[in-house]
């Protein structure tokens, strides 16, 4: 039993090792690449970001148009009771840009971004054409896993942004319609609340959530095992993980956030 | 041709998988411009020894000289330049499957020279008709039959003008055909471009078109070692067996490979 506890805790402990090794393997690659004449592969960065980002953007608008009317129309009934209906404008903008959509839309590209980066470095792996980059000494890091990465480091964000102007959309379709709120007053009391660290503190999120959909994504596709099964494994395993350490992340940046007062 | 001094040389090399033992002790002597074929079972190791040979995988004991040094012994960037000197044709082409056939063979190009477009193109002409696969450039491995994919994979293998090319199992999974035009491009480059050719294959028909000299491998041991002839007319069993396709013999196939079979899956 202890072996077995033992066993799995040196799993996990080597996981997270390859992780960061991976981590500070793209970053050496990012800042030291270029000095060695080898710098990211720019047509290979823009064809992932318009993979990760533009093909993502049209599923990133109606997730947060539809959370944004489901909040509204949630809060609207609480806030109903008080006679403070108004208020729901800034509620939604606020806990929209904070909160939520950097959190559904790390979710929403970790289930469709990172589970095709895994599927696809995995099953390069189980094919040998890692190997072969390995051969032709191409670095399968610097090759393949820098431009995922610093696609997603971009884009999460700009989705981020996107996620923010459609849920408030959203809610203003129901504070409008159905609150009969002036257009007008919606959107000033929308914005009077709405600071820029609100939107900031919520960009940072979705930064990190797209290092960790990378890194995941990545590091479960170059080390995918034993054949279409392993390539299987791995992308199940790549959305289950990045859909635990987003939220974790979003606990503790949270919370850093909360308690040194941003 | 023994005179010269090895470019690829073994000095006790063992290697295991998860404490299982897949290559024991071998020493082995590979010289420039001949073709050298490995051949054993599946799951011999002799798949084994080739990525020992190209700096894929580290020896637990003994060293690998390529032209007389130690490639597990020397720093990283060194080892990347040597590995630019070899071409390695994979068992199933190992293209990447995201890029065209011609950008299959101009991908070592672009990455490790500073050639302009245009004579990459060049290049990548010259390297396909070579193979005969001018006129597919704009295709996608998934769109090509197996054979054609092992002839780009040769192509992209010889791009840089490599001074060794490593072949594994080159004719496997392909018809006697293109399996005979697989070995006269194996042969050819040897004899036109000098080229040294480690191949490992267990095809005995290809080994005898192409072999300047044999290894036998048998449970990560070289049993038998010589030129073409003396495999052929040898009395070694473990060869007899191999050459007839013989189930009965020293090669005992029922209790032989499992072990190692699970050592290369895992």
């Amino acid at each position: 039993m202890i072996s077995y506890i033992g066993k799995i805790a040196i799993e996990y402990f080597r996981w997270i090792v390859g992780l960061f090794r991976l981590f500070f393997d793209i970053l050496y690659w990012l800042i030291f690449g270029p000095f060695k004449g080898k710098p990211a592969h720019r047509q290979g960065i823009f064809s992932q970001m318009v993979f990760v980002g533009v093909r993502s953007a049209l599923i990133v608008f109606f997730v947060d148009i539809f959370t944004g009317i489901v909040l509204a129309m949630q809060i609207a009934y609480q806030l109903e009771k008080m006679g403070a209906v108004l208020y729901v404008a800034s509620i939604v903008a606020i806990s929209l840009c904070r909160e939520l959509s950097p959190v559904l839309t790390g979710l929403v590209v970790a289930g469709r971004a990172g589970s095709s980066i895994a599927a696809e470095l995995g099953s390069m792996k189980v094919t040998e054409q890692i190997e072969a980059l390995d051969t032709m000494a191409i670095n399968p890091t610097r090759f393949l896993a820098v431009p995922r990465f610093l696609a997603l480091l971009v884009m999460l964000p700009a989705l981020t942004i996107l996620g923010n102007i459609s849920g408030i959309l959203g809610g203003f379709l129901v504070g409008t319609g159905n609150l009969n709120i002036n257009p007008d007053l919606y959107m000033q009391t929308s914005f009077k609340h709405l600071e820029l660290k609100d939107i900031y503190t919520g960009l940072i999120k979705a930064a990190v959530f797209g290092i960790i959909i990378a890194l995941v994504g990545c590091y479960e596709g170059l080390n995918t095992k034993g054949g279409a099964e392993g390539v299987g494994r791995a992308t199940t395993r790549s959305v289950v993980i990045s859909f635990i350490l987003i939220i974790l992340a979003d606990c503790i940046i949270t919370s850093i956030f909360y308690f040194s007062k941003i | 041709m023994s005179k010269d001094a090895p470019v690829i040389s073994l000095r006790n090399v063992s290697k295991s998988f998860q404490g299982r033992p897949v290559i024991e002790n071998v020493s082995l002597d590979i010289f420039p411009g001949e073709t050298f074929v490995i051949m054993g079972c599946s799951g011999s190791g002799k798949s084994t020894l080739l990525r020992l040979m190209n700096g894929a995988i580290q020896p637990d004991k003994g060293s690998v000289l390529i032209k007389g040094k130690d490639i597990y012994n020397m720093p990283g960037e060194e080892l990347e330049e040597l590995k630019k000197t070899f071409g390695m044709l994979f068992q199933y082409s190992a293209l990447l499957d995201s890029l065209t056939v011609e950008e299959n063979v101009a991908l070592p190009l672009r990455e490790h020279t500073k050639l302009a477009e245009e004579i990459i193109s060049i290049i990548i002409k010259l390297k396909l008709s070579l193979v005969g696969l001018r006129g597919y450039e704009k295709h996608y491995p998934s769109q090509i039959s197996g054979g054609m994919k092992k002839r780009v994979g040769l192509a992209r293998a010889i791009a840089l003008d490599p001074e060794i090319v490593f072949y594994d199992e080159p004719t496997s999974g392909l018809d006697p055909v293109v399996g005979g035009v697989i070995d006269k491009l194996v042969k050819d480059l040897s004899t036109k471009l000098l080229i040294t050719s480690v191949v490992v294959t267990h095809d005995m028909q290809s080994v005898f078109n192409i072999a300047d000299r044999i290894a036998m491998v048998h449970k990560g041991k070289v049993v038998a070692l010589g030129t073409k002839e003396e495999i052929k007319n040898s009395s070694n069993e473990y060869i007899q067996q191999f050459i007839r396709g013989n189930p009965e013999g020293p090669i005992d196939f029922f209790k032989e490979d499992i072990g190692v079979i699970e050592a290369f899956s895992a």
